[in-house]
């Protein structure tokens, strides 16, 4: 660790740390235009100049020569140095606050200033601005310019849907360009012409389109890109920020709601070095206005005749109560049923699974609808989830990460940002799914299967790991007999799965080897799962036999679809598994049968109706939800329930760490928190339960589900803090300061419940064989259902700047296929699905080399393409 | 005695002068008191000569109002409706005139010297809602008839001069017109 003097105060720190990094913990800020903690350092804007010597060598001894006083004699360089690229080396000195670098930075800031704008008091970055802070802090007091000499630029530049420009503005820092190539992986922004002329242009069609571009205005250190969404709504000291969650995906990224007026302005990334760092997806961002729609329901509606009438809470609780009841009476509970979205938080999902254990005496509950019916693995993730303190984003050399049939990308987007800049930290990624994903770019190794065949595939790899005399049995029970009973060779699984033997053999080898192993598994490998039980049992073997499990940096991680799908499932909103994911002795109607035997359904925060067009009214319909859905508008009785923006509670995300969101608005009129409606219902049932808040409910859950032991809210919000609007560089506040001076701190919130292999260190587990499913040999092509971040989903189209992102549907078929049926790209093509009955599809094809031969994928949720089956198998012809 | 004497006779004096010196009491309401030319009364919104709106909705009044007075809700100009010069301008206006305490921060924290406090003193009000001053009220008269806002830009796209250019101070140097001189 080299030792470094900095205004005469030593500190030793890392090799290979930054001037400007090692100043930090002593207090001292360099100020930075250019660079990020997050980016590479290039060096552009020069604010950071500080004067910089080493130690002068003897040169026959090449030991440091001292002066009189035994200190080392320092060379200073002739001229300042660039903090921001200049590594430290033993025994270097650094000045950073005489005269001449002073006077540095006052002349970079009337350098900057000569071509700026006057336009702080209309500025959307005003406030907390990197470049109105230097220049107060370090800029010249006065201008020595007229405002009318300035150099102008155009202003208005819309660079896409979501973001404006104002070319006046940029200072030519590139920390929107590198973020788009270096993090993002879409290198779509770039500079045009030079000198004065130079601009920020997109290279994009259609414009500036990445799933991350959001995050290019909170990086901006001026106000140069704006978003669109909050562009002169409000000024940044105005809002109040209260520490959330997103809703928008398992990923569980930590954000700040903007509010001001009961209304949402802006959502910003909050730092959680263990969860999405700085970053979030442009879903995260834009997709927040369902909360505050004015189409929300305000009020409890009853059906009288035909129509819904509104009505008071009251009378809305006694109606269903008096409905009820009889029902009660007669069957018990076996007849009432429940379905409760994977969206709500822990606290709803436990008193909705407690009202129908405890007072409707039912065991019919489930959250898998929508993208959930897809939902699987929840053993695995119980005993084996990757181990306490896993942190993808920090994962280096000595792990292999495989990650099997998903598509973060679409999916869970922030994920994709860690695990890619994992591989770049040379984290051994191997990327398998039926097509190629925008991942698989990232990985050493990028598989692709054929879908159907995902047992095969797992078990040749399970194949080559005791081929290779790489199993591990510590821990694991039956492992002679699965090598036994696994009569498969490699070469066959190869080639049913249609990779070859000698990848599957590496693959297997570099896993087994590896110091660490986690493996991601996603929606797709999830459907194959439910399809095939021997998918699970050979995932559960690889992760046995290579010993990858019970600690930090192992173990398995579900890519599960909603932010609380985890959630669901820890609390038990599962006919066969209660809360703690204990099985439960009566398994009850699952969502598949709830519509056939039951005679009182009570939906929560779901719309099976959208899902299923047979979806009918089962007798007695009660539908909680924030809008009137199409089940709703079938219900008896419709509850106004309060967005997640007002109220609080945990959300569990796909990593098991569960996470307070606080509550930043009032409910609009009468909705009310889905845990106080479960309530209240309970109540008027004639159940004594005693909840006044959230808080209440997660005391309860931290004595009946081991796994959240200890997660009261009080302890999960210390690290959930509100954002000061008024923040200063290098201040002492200990709220993480803003993403655009660059100054991070390493913040992490919320805790990570372990999985059972890591809470008893002594349990046993055991593997066995299970013999792939045949399949049945299908001449037609195989449908991929694929997601995209923006879909028709039920809550974006309540955003309206985000409609233009939502692309058109396409059919993806290999250039090979698309040969042999005569399909060039943009021909329109009809599918026929082999479905009952049979479903036609028409799309414009986009032959690219992303699908495999005899594959066609299609995004879900598309305009034309909703609720696709998944594994249908299309006939193919071309329209003319 | 000769002293308390004395006193009652300058006391009387005194009284009976004042009987006889013309009164003070102005007739109030018919006759209204001048006030000193840096009275702080009621706000106006000011505009420029040119009848645009001066406040660019910027809410640094209400950044700097110490009684938490005042509101601005912000949007953007478009060349079909200008109502002030560069990109924004206040959309709504209102400043609570119960919770001012006329201190006059806001006038001085506006960038563009939008917000006057003029001489309007008569500040009662039936109810307390009406003692919140909206925008319309605040807003002067436009010069001419035909300057009134929101009306369509005289110059489309040019959004630059938010904040008019500073008059006096010192003497800047014109880098345009150096380099073309040498
Ligand atoms: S970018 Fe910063 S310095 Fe420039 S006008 Fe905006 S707030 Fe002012
Ligand atoms: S737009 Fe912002 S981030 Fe991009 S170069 Fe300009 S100042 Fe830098
Ligand atoms: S005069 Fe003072 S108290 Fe009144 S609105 Fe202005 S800043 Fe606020
Ligand atoms: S009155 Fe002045 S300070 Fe207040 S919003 Fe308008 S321009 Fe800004
Ligand atoms: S040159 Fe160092 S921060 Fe820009």
């Amino acid at each position: 660790m080299p030792q470094v003097t900095i205004d005469g105060q030593t500190i030793n720190v890392p090799a290979g740390t930054l001037v400007v990094e090692a100043t930090k913990p002593l207090g001292t800020h360099i100020p930075v235009f250019c660079y990020h903690p997050k980016l590479q350092p290039v060096g552009m804007c020069r604010m950071c100049l500080v004067e910089v010597g080493t130690p002068k060598l003897d040169p026959a001894t090449r030991q440091p020569v001292l002066d009189e006083q035994g200190n080392a004699v320092i060379n200073w360089m002739p001229k300042m140095q660039t903090g921001c690229t200049t590594v430290v080396s033993e025994g270097m000195a650094v000045r950073t606050k005489t005269p001449a670098v002073a006077e540095a930075r006052r002349s970079i800031l009337e350098f900057l200033l000569t071509s700026h704008p006057l336009d702080c008091p209309i500025c959307d970055k005003g406030g907390e601005c990197p470049l109105q802070d230097h220049t107060l802090n370090y800029g010249p007091g006065n201008s020595r310019f007229y405002v009318q000499s300035k150099f102008h630029n155009e202003k208005v530049v819309p660079l896409s849907p979501l973001i404006m420009l104002d070319r006046e503005r940029c200072i030519q820092c590139a920390r929107c360009i590198r973020f788009q190539s270096e993090i993002a992986g879409e290198p779509v922004l770039g500079f045009a012409d030079r000198g004065r002329g130079l601009e920020i242009v997109t290279l994009d069609e259609p414009p500036f389109n990445s799933n991350y571009s959001g995050n290019t205005i909170d990086i901006c250190p001026v106000g140069a890109l704006t978003s669109r969404d909050f562009r002169f709504t409000a000024r940044v000291f105005e809002l109040n920020d209260h520490p959330s969650v997103c809703q928008q995906c398992s990923g569980g990224c930590n954000i700040y709601i903007g509010a001001r007026d009961n209304d949402i302005k802006r959502i910003t990334p909050r730092q959680n070095e263990a969860v999405n760092e700085i970053w979030i997806s442009d879903k995260c961002r834009f997709v927040h206005h369902y909360a505050t729609a004015p189409e929300r329901l305000t009020t409890p509606l009853i059906r009288a005749e035909s129509d819904l009438k509104p009505v008071s809470w009251y009378e809305a609780l006694n109606f269903i109560a008096n409905r009820v009841r009889p029902v009660l009476g007669e069957g018990g509970g076996k007849t009432i049923a429940g379905l409760a979205g994977d969206r709500v938080s822990n606290e709803d999902l436990y008193l909705f699974q407690k009202l129908f254990r405890d007072v409707l005496g039912s065991d019919n509950l489930d959250h898998r609808v929508g993208w959930s019916l897809w939902n699987a693995g929840q053993e695995l993730v119980k005993h084996f989830g990757a181990g306490i303190g896993t942190n993808l984003g920090e994962l280096t050399k000595n792990t292999t990460i495989l990650v099997l049939g998903a598509d973060p990308q679409n999916e869970q987007p922030v994920m994709r940002l860690r695990l890619s800049k994992a591989a770049g930290q040379g984290a051994n990624l191997i990327v398998a799914n039926g097509r190629v994903t925008k991942l698989a770019a990232y990985a050493k190794q990028s598989l692709v299967y054929k879908y159907g065949a995902e047992a095969y595939f797992l078990w040749g790899i399970v194949r080559s790991v005791v081929d290779a005399d790489a199993a591990k049995t510590k821990r694991v029970r039956g492992a002679d007999d699965l090598v036994q009973n696994l009569t498969l060779s490699v070469a066959a699984c190869a080639e049913k799965a249609g990779v070859s033997a000698a990848t599957l053999q590496a693959v297997g080898k570099a896993f087994a080897a590896s110091e660490n192993g986690i493996v991601l598994f996603g929606r797709e490998l999830m459907f194959a799962m439910q399809d095939d039980p021997a998918v699970q049992a050979a995932l559960e073997a690889l992760v046995l036999l290579s010993g990858h499990f019970g600690k930090q940096d192992n173990g398995v991680i579900g890519l599960y679809p909603h932010n609380n799908s985890m959630g669901a499932v820890d609390m038990g909103v599962l006919p066969d598994s209660g809360p703690g994911r204990e099985p439960t002795r009566n398994v009850g109607l699952s969502a598949r049968d709830m519509g056939l035997k039951a005679k009182v359904l009570y939906v929560v925060a779901a719309d099976p109706a959208t899902q299923d067009p047979k979806f009918r009214n089962p007798g007695f319909l009660i539908v909680q939800d924030l809008f009137l859905t199409e089940t709703a508008q079938k219900a008896d009785v419709v509850l106004p329930a309060a967005s997640w923006a007002e109220r609080d509670g945990t959300f569990t995300n796909t990593e098991r760490r569960v996470q307070y969101f606080a509550r930043a608005l009032t409910p609009k009129q009468n909705a009310r928190a889905d845990w106080e409606i479960i309530r209240d219902i309970a109540l008027h049932l004639g159940a004594q339960w005693k909840y006044d808040s959230a808080s209440d409910v997660m005391n309860e859950i931290t004595k009946t589900v081991p796994q959240y032991a200890k997660m009261e809210h009080a302890r999960l919000r210390v690290t959930a803090r509100r954002r000061s609007s008024v923040q200063t560089v290098g201040g002492d506040s200990p709220e993480p300061v803003l993403i655009a001076l660059g100054e991070l701190y390493g913040e992490t919130s919320g805790v990570q419940w372990p999985s059972s292999s890591e809470t008893n260190e002594d349990a046993e587990f055991e593997v066995q064989f299970a013999a792939p499913k045949e399949d049945t040999p299908a001449a037609d092509p195989y449908l991929a259902v694929t997601r995209s971040l923006m879909d028709r989903g039920s809550l974006i189209q309540y955003s309206e700047i985000v409609q233009p992102r939502i692309p058109a549907a396409v059919v993806e078929i290999n250039s090979h296929d698309a040969e042999e049926w005569n399909i060039a790209d943009g021909d329109r093509v009809k599918l026929t699905l082999d479905t009952k009955p049979p479903r036609v599809l028409e799309l414009p094809a986009h032959v690219d080399g992303q699908v495999p031969q005899g594959v066609l994928a299609v995004a879900n949720n598309l305009d034309g393409t909703m609720n696709l089956p998944m594994g249908a198998r299309a006939k193919v012809e071309k329209v003319n | 005695m000769f002293q308390g004497l004395s006193a009652l006779i300058k006391g009387m004096l005194t009284t009976g002068r004042e009987m006889l010196s013309p009164p003070v009491t102005y007739q109030y309401p018919e006759i209204k008191k001048p006030v000193p030319p840096r009275f702080r009364g009621r706000h106006e919104l000011k505009r420029h000569p040119d009848g645009l709106e001066k406040c660019i909705g910027c809410s640094l009044c209400a950044a700097a109002c110490p009684a938490d007075a005042i509101y601005v809700k912000p949007a953007a100009n478009t060349d079909a409706e200008r109502y002030s010069p560069g990109e924004r301008y206040a959309a709504s206006y209102e400043i609570n005139l119960l919770r001012c305490i006329f201190c006059g921060f806001c006038e001085e924290a506006c960038p563009t010297g939008a917000i006057v406090l003029e001489h309007d003193y008569e500040l009662a009000y039936y109810d307390r809602r009406s003692a919140i001053i909206t925008k319309e009220q605040l807003l002067v008269a436009p010069p001419e008839s035909d300057m009134s806002t929101p009306r369509a830009a005289a110059d489309p796209g040019n959004l630059y001069a938010a904040i008019p250019p500073v008059k006096g101070g010192i003497e800047p140097v014109n880098i345009v017109e150096m380099a073309k001189s040498k």
